[in-house]
């Protein structure tokens, strides 16, 4: 059995960190009402959490160092080797732990998400079903949601960016509370295709704008404007979204996920690109000559140099949309 | 009849051998190939007005197609659905259905078709003003756009309009907004079905009208 | 050119192994992604059906229907190909013989093997389809695509496929335009309208969804062309 950890806050605030901003910064944090949290801070020394193992135990530790509450890391005394034992007693923090559920095809994600989430219907029309502890909030695209359970409360923000508008993705992001107890919420992206997820941790990812799904609060995402002339003429409409912080993050591909570890030099067409990881050079180039850019049906291609990560989906959304234009109904106005 | 459901979930087909003398009753246009010498007649969806109701306020069609075999060897015939997405079978054993319009594919001649009324909510939630219900027994293929999903309902549970495929016959369906007045409309929820009661569901994991809302802006 | 299919059948991916100097042709747009060194040159079949840029609308011969060819140059690349309208994809031989391909469903071949149009180009208009058919003549590799699963029947005397659903058969069959069962009356209301009824021997790849029928089923859904 491994030794197990339970972590507290001291009451002691670090780095000149006034008192309201840490108890607001761990109220986000940690999603707590701000009232909770300044009775938690009030009330120290008190356990944050217990029945962690090291690895979380350092995750927390970093966590409320971050938001300038010192804390403590001690031996539990007894075994406790069930997670879901300190989720009962403590009624404070979010489920931190667990790992999704095996489902058919579907992975175990790499790394430790804070939510705990099942996936179906995988690879072809993939489908998260996150549960969300109470009082627990999520970033959902607009118009993501499948099915949920009543409790959960849905608040419209206008946080898509105006890249987004431009290239015609929403303009608002759906917020999902559970309120008074936890939640389950089901979230079905518009295009068929696959659906994955990466848990940030410090690190940044850059995903193509249409490609999100959902996001825990900890994850920060900034359009990114890929300057007039490498992002303007691809026609892909070259937003990118810039994800960096602490959190859960899901995005979704437009076909079939491939992801590819690049160590050198690959060329891509921009209208499969989904995610890349921070660290790869890229440049947008036609593809041949201007004879090839106009005929060749390629279009632009993006040259990535350097090593990390590329999630590449099979389908291009402008060839699809150029397919479907012969399905239009032809209106005459009169 | 040896049936085999094909193609993945993503492009779900079914494989039919039918046998000398049987027959099985399909939705308009389901044929994808077939054996030259089986039979095809098409029969009106219940009957003429039925029919006409079915296709105007159910969103089904006006026709069914009915395949036979007139000949003494068994015969290869391959169905599929409008749309891709996953087929699935269910047996039914005198028990009821009702399914949401454009999910029927197929079913063997001893289940009945029915058309029930399915009230101004589903019609307000663009669920068309009547479903289906399938009753009796024997086979009942039925499929979506996406993979579907089986959730067993006890109480009650919030599905967006678009993502239902079939219910059990005690569960009603309640109209609410999905978030206050401004989300539903800027958040793009809409309208949300609420089902209440006991019993099985099938969701669909994707919808046309959001792969249509996702496509409209950039046409 | 060694062929690889990954994700099949719903958004199956080509990935195609090219050793130094090897070519291979492909219909505009089908790239993906490619290694750094693999060039890529432009031309034009005369005569023959789409483009991507054109989307699925079938013009009379005299449109250009673009192909690039990829070579390897110095090493070994890596090229992967995805189609338009996703769905499944095969591989098929050629040996000195000639297959029919429906026209948006030929993704790729070797560099030898020829690409021909307008193979009884007349009756495809007739079933309503207006698919463009390409021949394809010779010796090679070659790659359909499909929307939907791609399955295999084996005629042998006479056998009906749905037009929509009719991928790539061997040119020893013999096709005719005609109706599903023993009335006109019972194949229109039944949907079906015209049919193609395959006779010889051969083989037929049919793919289990008709691009047709979910384009019409979106079509209540999408935002109407003003005119």
């Amino acid at each position: 059995m491994t030794q197990l950890y339970y972590i507290s806050i001291t009451g002691k605030l670090l780095n000149n960190v006034e008192m309201d901003q840490a108890v607001e910064n761990f109220a986000r944090r940690f999603k707590l009402p701000l009232e909770k949290a300044q009775q938690m801070i009030q009330k120290a020394p008190v356990i944050l959490k217990k029945g962690l193992d090291e690895d979380s135990a350092l995750k927390y530790q970093q966590a409320s160092k971050s938001v300038g509450l010192d804390c403590q890391i001690s031996k539990e005394a007894s075994q406790a080797s069930n997670s879901s034992e300190s989720l009962t007693t403590s009624q404070i923090i979010s489920d931190g732990k667990a790992l999704g559920e095996q489902h058919d095809s579907n992975q175990c994600p790499k790394s430790m998400p804070e939510h705990q989430f099942r996936y179906a219907g995988k690879p072809d029309y993939g489908f998260v079903t996150i549960d969300l502890p109470a009082n627990d909030t999520i970033k959902v695209e607009a118009s993501s949601m499948a099915t949920m359970d009543t409790n959960i409360r849905m608040k419209t923000k206008l946080k898509g960016g105006l890249g987004r508008f431009i290239t015609g993705e929403s303009l608002f992001i759906n917020e999902f509370t559970a309120e008074n107890g936890p939640g389950e919420i089901g979230i079905a992206p518009a295009t068929p295709g696959d659906i994955t997820h990466q848990y940030l941790n410090g690190n940044t990812l850059f995903l193509q704008n249409s490609a999100f799904v959902a996001c825990s609060m900890g994850v920060n995402t900034e359009t990114k404007w890929q300057g007039f002339t490498k992002g303007f003429f691809s026609g892909e409409n070259f937003f990118l979204i810039k994800c960096s912080g602490q959190g859960d993050l899901w995005f979704n591909t437009y076909g079939a996920l491939i992801e590819i570890d690049i160590e050198d030099e690959y060329v891509v067409d921009t209208g499969n690109i989904v995610a890349f990881s921070e660290g790869l050079d890229y440049q947008i180039t036609k593809v041949g000559g201007y004879k090839s850019l106009f005929f060749s049906g390629e279009g632009f291609v993006c040259r990535f140099k350097g090593r990390g990560k590329l999630w590449m989906q099979t389908r291009g959304t402008d060839a699809f949309v150029n397919w479907c234009q012969s399905f239009r109904r032809v209106e005459s106005s009169s | 009849m040896k049936t085999e459901l094909k193609g993945g979930k993503a492009f779900s087909y079914i494989d039919i051998q039918l046998e000398p003398g049987e027959q099985i009753m399909t939705e308009s246009d389901a044929m994808s190939s077939m054996d030259a010498a089986l039979e095809l007649k098409a029969e009106f969806n219940g009957g003429l007005f039925k029919g006409l109701l079915r296709k105007f306020l159910g969103g089904e069609s006006l026709f069914l197609s009915r395949f036979s075999n007139p000949t003494s060897t068994p015969k290869n015939l391959i169905i599929t659905q409008g749309t891709p997405g996953e087929i699935r079978c269910i047996e039914l054993d005198n028990e009821t259905f009702y399914f949401q319009p454009g999910a029927f594919i197929a079913c063997e001649e001893t289940v009945t078709l029915g058309l029930k009324w399915a009230g101004f909510v589903s019609w307000i939630a663009r669920e068309g003003m009547f479903k289906l219900s399938v009753t009796g027994h024997g086979k009942v293929w039925f499929g979506a756009y996406g993979a579907l999903i089986d959730k067993e309902i006890d109480g009650e549970y919030i599905v967006d309009t678009s993502h239902l495929v079939s219910y059990g016959p005690d569960i009603q369906l309640k109209l609410q907004l999905a978030g206050g007045l401004f989300s539903s409309f800027f958040g793009g929820e809409g309208l949300v079905t609420r089902l209440e009661g006991k019993g099985k569901v099938v969701l669909q994991t994707r919808s046309l009208s959001g792969l249509a809302s996702w496509l409209n802006p950039k046409l | 050119m060694n062929i690889e299919f990954l994700h099949a059948p719903a958004n199956t991916v080509a990935k195609v192994s090219l050793k130094p100097g090897e070519i291979c042709t492909a219909e505009a747009g089908a790239m993906m992604a490619m290694s750094g060194n693999t060039q890529i040159t432009t031309t034009t079949y005369k005569k023959s059906g789409r483009g991507i840029l054109k989307g699925l609308k079938r013009m009379l011969a005299g449109e250009s229907f673009f192909v690039n060819h990829f070579e390897a140059k110095n090493k070994e690349a890596e090229l992967w190909l995805g189609a338009a309208i996703s769905g499944d994809m095969m591989q098929y031989q050629l040996d000195n013989e000639s297959l029919i391909v429906q026209g948006s469903s030929f993704l790729a071949c070797e560099h030898q093997v020829e690409i021909d149009l307008g193979w009884q180009g007349f009756k495809s208009l007739l079933s309503g389809e207006s698919i463009f058919w390409l021949n394809l003549k010779g010796s090679g590799k070659v790659i359909i695509n499909a929307f939907g699963a791609i399955y295999p029947i084996e005629v042998d005397g006479e056998y009906i496929v749905d037009s929509g659903h009719i991928v790539a058969f061997n040119e020893s069959l013999n096709f005719s335009i005609t109706k599903a069962g023993s009335s006109w009356i019972q194949s229109i209301l039944g949907g079906e309208g015209l049919v193609c009824k395959f006779n010889g021997q051969g083989t037929v790849w049919c793919q289990s969804h008709n691009p047709s029928s979910f384009g019409n089923h979106l079509t209540p859904e999408l935002k109407p062309i003003k005119k």
